[in-house]
């Protein structure tokens, strides 16, 4: 990785310093920079609300140039969000022919906040999952609330 | 490791630098300096790096990298590269408006193939040749103007000034810039300043604390970091050794500025430590302060103690819950028993360990359960014996136990089925057996009818040629034929006869 990518994340770790999104908490090592901790709360109102979710964001030698690679550490009841122990997202701009090297981190995380409340349908992982959110959204609030329960407290 | 004179003498410099090179010869010649035929990484990239050639002309400068400058205040967003998030160098324009610096558009493009490079911002196609435009000239004389530090500011450069001038600092004037070492086979690189001084990678211990380190490393680590120096408080001006710096600021420097210690009960006073002394004797608070805080620590204790208790209660409440269900299991399960509600006020839907139905009314289970809900009340603790994972594991493994159970009567019940099933079955293929073995007695005896009437045939056909001896013989054997059954001409109705003897068998 090159001198000029460390800086940058140096800077992007600065700028989610100075204004985390709320609920998140990053931990970040200086000997390692290229993988990041990210601590994230359910957003209110969503149905992942008092979950605390651990994220793992890992930058590519590549970056700013291949999108960073950010996964669920913790399981999650997701559309779009694989059930398995890597829990990769793969959607929006964190799709590598979708991203571009102007995007930034803050715009990443809030992304995922975003999907959180709102779940992308159309461009789910886990179709099973998709399908119960379109049809049987009672089912789904209670399985992801359930799933809050058992492993995101 | 006690070396006490601070410079050693060549012998010693060239002994403790190459002993594991083995060349103890031509010390005349090679007073000072790395074994040449042992080549480091660093010399590796020195020789394949451009500078080779002119290695011994001292120079090792590198034009400093502007992405890795230091700003001296945030500069202008507008004035940032998107790709580097640093100011822009070198920057360029593209037809569609966006800037970036030279370097960062050259590397985002190489992973683009030929004639299909785009803007990295709004992934118009782009021609390399024809769209990339220089930026306005008052774009370039803001970048100049912004201040920056000197790139070896860390060394100890403090040269603060604008960055169009930082070449020329760090190429020319910097006292701080590596350049590669006087001794012309000494490959290691030292500052500009120390240049003059001759070679100084030669390894020495400090006198003082008895580290090991390189000469040009010796003065720097005796002013700044050398426990064993002695160096003079911030505070107080007392001299005292560099190790007992910092317990000396914690606990006695007088002039260090610290509050009273009746902080923790609301005491407000805070001034130099000797002050505060003074003050600590007649504040009431300070003298209270000591007891507040064996309280605290005791409280801290029991409710730590208090945890895994809690998550005992809950756990068995749980299994409480769950010996309920098994001796009520006909209950409704619109009344649900509300063994997560009562805490969580926020999760109104029912999780699977609270679709237990209850065993009388709805309205009841609160009032059962009225001590833990008061007694839990003041512990607004998130993570709550219920939610664990313990628990839920539990009634996992209570109703896994149950499925296994079903199973293996179903297991037992379905054994004895197929053991009659196979019983019955085997008595049939037993019987059909036997039925075979009879038939194939049967026509063992035929095949022994045939052959042996076979044999007769052509013993008459024999006898037919030399009829004078065969007229006695031929009789005997006709009537021993006639015996047995019809000669070969009546092979048919009489296999047709055996045939029918056995048609009640065959089934």
């Amino acid at each position: 990785m090159s001198a000029g990518a460390k800086k940058r994340i140096m800077k992007e770790y600065g700028e989610c310093m100075a204004e985390t999104p709320a609920g998140m908490k990053i931990n970040f090592d200086e000997q390692n920079m290229t993988k990041w901790e990210v601590l994230m709360d359910g957003p209110d109102g969503s149905v992942y609300a008092g979950g605390h979710f651990k994220l793992e964001i890992i930058f590519p030698n590549e970056y700013p140039f291949k999108p960073p690679v950010v996964s669920f550490r913790t399981k999650i009841y997701h559309p779009n969000v694989s059930n398995d122990d890597k829990g990769s997202m793969c959607l929006g701009l964190l799709r590598p022919d979708e991203w571009k090297p102007p995007n930034k981190v803050v715009a990443v995380l809030r992304l995922i906040q975003s999907l959180m409340v709102e779940p992308n349908i159309d461009d789910a992982i886990e179709p099973s999952i998709a399908n119960e959110y379109k049809e049987n959204r009672k089912e789904f609030e209670k399985n992801a609330k359930d799933w809050v329960k058992r492993y995101a407290k | 490791m006690s070396s006490p004179e601070p410079i050693p003498p060549p012998n010693d410099r060239r002994s403790s630098r190459a002993s594991s090179a083995g060349m103890d010869t031509a010390d005349g010649i090679l007073p000072v300096g790395g074994p040449p035929n042992d080549p480091s990484p660093l010399q590796i990239r020195a020789s394949n790096s451009l500078n080779s050639k002119n290695r011994r002309s001292t120079i090792a400068k590198q034009p400093p990298d502007l992405h890795l400058l230091e700003y001296v205040s945030q500069p202008d967003s507008n004035l940032v590269c998107l790709i580097c998030h640093s100011p822009f160098d070198r920057p360029v324009q593209l037809f569609c408006g966006h800037f970036f610096c030279r370097e960062c558009l050259d590397h985002a493009w190489c992973a683009q193939q030929e004639g299909r490079k785009t803007c990295p911002t709004c992934r118009s196609r782009v021609d390399p040749e024809k769209d990339v435009r220089p930026v306005p000239k008052i774009i370039e004389t803001m970048l100049d103007e912004l201040v920056v530090k000197c790139p070896n500011a860390k060394s100890g450069c403090g040269w603060v000034e604008q960055r169009v001038n930082v070449n020329d600092h760090v190429m020319l004037y910097c006292e701080y810039t590596l350049v590669e070492c006087a001794q012309h086979d000494c490959r290691l690189h030292i500052s500009q300043k120390e240049f003059h001084k001759g070679c100084l990678h030669y390894t020495v211990s400090c006198e003082d604390c008895h580290t090991s380190m390189m000469k040009k490393d010796l003065e720097d680590h005796q002013r700044t970091a050398c426990a064993n120096r002695s160096t003079n408080c911030l505070h107080c001006d007392a001299s005292l050794l560099r190790l007992d710096l910092k317990t000396h600021i914690k606990d006695a420097c007088g002039k260090v500025i610290t509050p009273c210690q009746g902080t923790i009960v609301g005491c407000t006073f805070t001034a130099e430590r000797a002050q505060t002394n003074l003050h600590e004797k007649s504040c009431p608070m300070a003298t209270m302060a000591p007891h507040f805080r064996d309280q605290q620590a005791r409280i801290e204790r029991n409710e730590a103690r208090l945890e895994p208790l809690t998550r005992k209660v809950g756990i068995l409440e749980d299994g409480l819950s769950s010996i309920t269900n098994m001796l009520y299991p006909a209950n409704d399960s619109a009344s649900t028993f509300p063994v997560t509600n009562p805490w969580i006020p926020t999760s109104p839907t029912p999780s699977p360990s609270n679709l237990v139905p209850t065993p009388t009314s709805a309205s009841r289970p609160p009032r059962s359960h009225p001590y833990p809900k008061t007694h839990r009340s003041p512990f607004t603790n998130p993570s709550h014996p219920f939610d664990s994972q313990v628990h839920h594991l539990l009634t996992l493994h209570e109703s896994l136990r149950d499925e296994v159970n079903r199973i293996a009567n179903a297991l037992t019940d379905l054994e004895g089925r197929t053991n009659m099933m196979v019983m019955n079955e085997s008595q049939r293929t037993k019987d059909d057996m036997l039925h075979t073995n009879a038939a194939i007695n049967g026509m063992r005896h035929q095949l022994h009818w045939l052959i042996s009437a076979t044999l007769q045939q052509r013993n008459s056909t024999r006898t037919a040629a030399n009829a004078a001896s065969g007229s006695t013989s031929g009789a005997r054997q006709g009537g021993s034929a006639a015996r047995q059954g019809p000669s070969a001409g009546f092979h048919a109705p009489l296999r047709r006869l055996s045939d029918s003897t056995r048609q009640d068998t065959k089934l």
